[in-house]
């Protein structure tokens, strides 16, 4: 019987294991192992020869592929913690928003929110460019009504990178907002009535009870936001091409530019190493954060 | 919504809160709407109405010249019949891969179960651009580059679905597959007539959710076509409408490109959101 089963197992298993393991693990590794070659992506693997921490030197190093890679590696490390930090705060409030009996309308709030979400990407960029349009875009002739001047928003690059934060926050938030829904209603309502008892008013309730009870909710929500965050393309792509002056140039497109476009293998495939090394970090970090408050 | 979520916001309380409370409400609403509704109705203008000083916000007399004028830039038929069929095949090898794999860690003992499910889900977290290069590689060196097939081959299985499906799947009861194998029924034909069956809600959320990925994808299709127009998908077919994204005369045509590259999974969405909603609560709390 046993065995029998062993061998459905393997047919179950094959077709899933079969391809994930060819096009996705074998790639992860070979990435590793392009980031020690050098290598162009026209010619086949075989013609990659060994350079060791190279391509890492070079990346890191003070030429332009340097201070590219830095100014990209920064700028997906600004627009990550931006996303996040706007999309965790304001799915919560959303979530509490649809997640409450006296006014109703919460299950059509939900609706709205989570249907951005649905758009590809592509559409939000085209719609967001022309909301943005410094003459005739809607978004400067309602700030033009409430007396604030136009604004570059994606042409000047003090402002490009948040501009693309925000028009990926309104695409997203609606998807957080449901996880947050699902941590809310994981919280027992007792624990509510009994803070009450104790006199606990709303503010403290969220504080105490709320906030610590979604804390699994929010870690989850975070890892989700970050590795979306870092995967931002069309936009740059399709409207701002990495400008102006390099301040949206972000990983995604960067590597795709230099490994693909410049066909410089080698080089994009040791900063999607660095990337991948980035995201292990800051995640476990996360996670350690999340276990000692745990401790706590 | 369980109950015994009034709790948060008191019962008894002045009517100013509600007011405050639904008029936040509604302006978020009307935030979250308005870029989309936007798109709709400038799809509908004409090019002088496009060009008003000050903006016309409901087109007068609303116009699907637009969208004729689209079909004349990008092949729009090609191109929807293209993300179709490659959402459509993509979508049937995902469940499938999906259904089988998700049994097999659901109802299954074998020496290194939970290292496989360990490596195979640690792939969901994995960007698909660190495995681009090669990947890209890869793919042309099996001939498959610039074509549907290259698009829609390397994406027939996938870490989410293996989890959402194993989520569900080791709810169903064990005597219910046991009754099937005393029956003598092959563990195929167990899978897809009875347990298949009891898990419907999560398959259909599966379904929509690579649907709709899918439909949307942009960066690989971009990456492994090449430039061979006759494979693109809609979405990358309206890249081409960006070159007509100077000035406000053409925005008619690069809403109306955009409309109809966002109705199809919008409409999915409309009718079947409580399977989306389902699936995501259901895999956050397992998870």
């Amino acid at each position: 019987m046993i065995q029998r089963y062993r061998a459905s197992a393997g047919i179950m298993l094959t077709p899933a294991a079969t391809l994930i393991g060819i096009f996705i693990l074998l790639p992860m590794l070979l990435t590793v192992w392009l980031s020690f070659q050098d290598w162009s992506t026209q010619t086949p693997f075989s013609s990659a020869s060994f350079i060791g921490l190279d391509n890492f030197r070079e990346i890191f190093g003070p030429t332009s592929v340097g201070r590219d890679f830095k100014g990209a590696l920064t700028n997906t490390a600004i627009y990550t913690a931006l996303s996040v930090v706007l999309i965790l705060p304001l799915s919560v409030t959303f979530g509490l928003m649809v997640y409450q009996h006296d006014v109703a309308g919460g299950t059509a709030l939900r609706t709205v929110l989570f249907s951005t979400y649905m758009v590809p990407m592509i559409a939000v960029a085209l719609v967001w460019s022309k909301l943005y349009s410094p003459s005739e875009g809607p978004l400067n002739q309602m700030l033009g009504l409430v007396g604030v001047g136009p604004q570059p928003f994606l042409s000047s690059p003090r402002s490009a990178l948040i501009s693309i934060v925000f028009l990926n926050v309104w695409q997203q938030v609606g998807y957080f907002t449901v996880l947050a829904i699902a941590g809310l209603t994981q919280i027992p309502g007792s624990l509510y009535e009994a803070a009450k008892l104790d006199g606990a008013n709303r503010f403290e309730q969220f504080r105490f009870i709320t906030l610590p009870l979604m804390r699994r909710t929010l870690l989850f929500s975070a890892v989700i936001a970050i590795i979306n965050a870092v995967q931002v393309f069309e936009p740059v792509a399709l409207i701002t091409q990495g400008g102006p002056v390099g301040s949206t140039n972000v990983l995604t497109y960067h590597i795709r530019r230099v490994g693909i476009e410049r066909a410089q293998g080698g080089l994009g495939s040791a900063m999607a190493v660095m990337l991948m090394l980035s995201l292990i970090v800051v995640v476990c970090a996360l996670f350690a954060l999340a276990n000692r408050k745990d401790q706590e | 919504m369980s109950a015994g979520s009034s709790s948060w916001f008191a019962r008894r309380r002045p009517s100013g809160r509600k007011a405050l409370l639904a008029t936040l409400m509604l302006l978020v609403a009307v935030a979250s709407a308005f870029p989309l509704v936007w798109m709709v109705l400038s799809s509908l203008k004409t090019p002088a109405e496009s060009m008003q000083v000050p903006p016309v916000w409901i087109p007068h007399t609303p116009s699907l010249d637009a969208y004729e004028k689209v079909s004349g830039v990008v092949n729009v038929g090609r191109s929807m019949w293209n993300s179709l069929v490659i959402a459509l095949i993509t979508t049937a090898g995902i469940l499938v891969t999906s259904m089988m794999a998700g049994y097999a860690f659901a109802k299954y003992h074998f020496p290194g179960r939970s290292l496989l499910f360990s490596v195979l889900i640690a792939t969901m977290f994995l960007p698909p651009i660190v495995t681009l290069i090669p990947l890209y590689r890869l793919v042309g060196s099996i001939g498959l580059n610039a074509s549907l097939a290259g698009i829609i081959v390397p994406n027939l299985a996938n870490a989410f679905g293996i989890f959402l499906m194993r989520q569900f799947i080791a709810g169903v009861p064990d005597d219910l597959i046991d009754a099937a194998r005393m029956d003598g029924a092959s563990e195929l034909l167990i899978l897809f007539k009875i347990v298949a069956p009891s898990v419907a809600p999560a398959i259909a959320a599966l379904a929509l959710f690579a649907f709709v990925y899918h439909w949307n994808s942009y960066l690989w299709p971009l990456t492994v076509l090449q430039g061979n127009a006759d494979a693109y998908p809609i979405v990358i077919s309206l890249s081409r409408l960006l070159s007509y994204n100077r000035g406000a005369v053409n925005t008619g045509l690069v809403m109306a490109g955009a409309t109809l590259a966002v109705l199809p999974p919008l409409i999915l969405f409309v009718f079947l959101q409580r399977f989306f909603v389902d699936s995501i609560v259901g895999s956050a709390i397992k998870g």
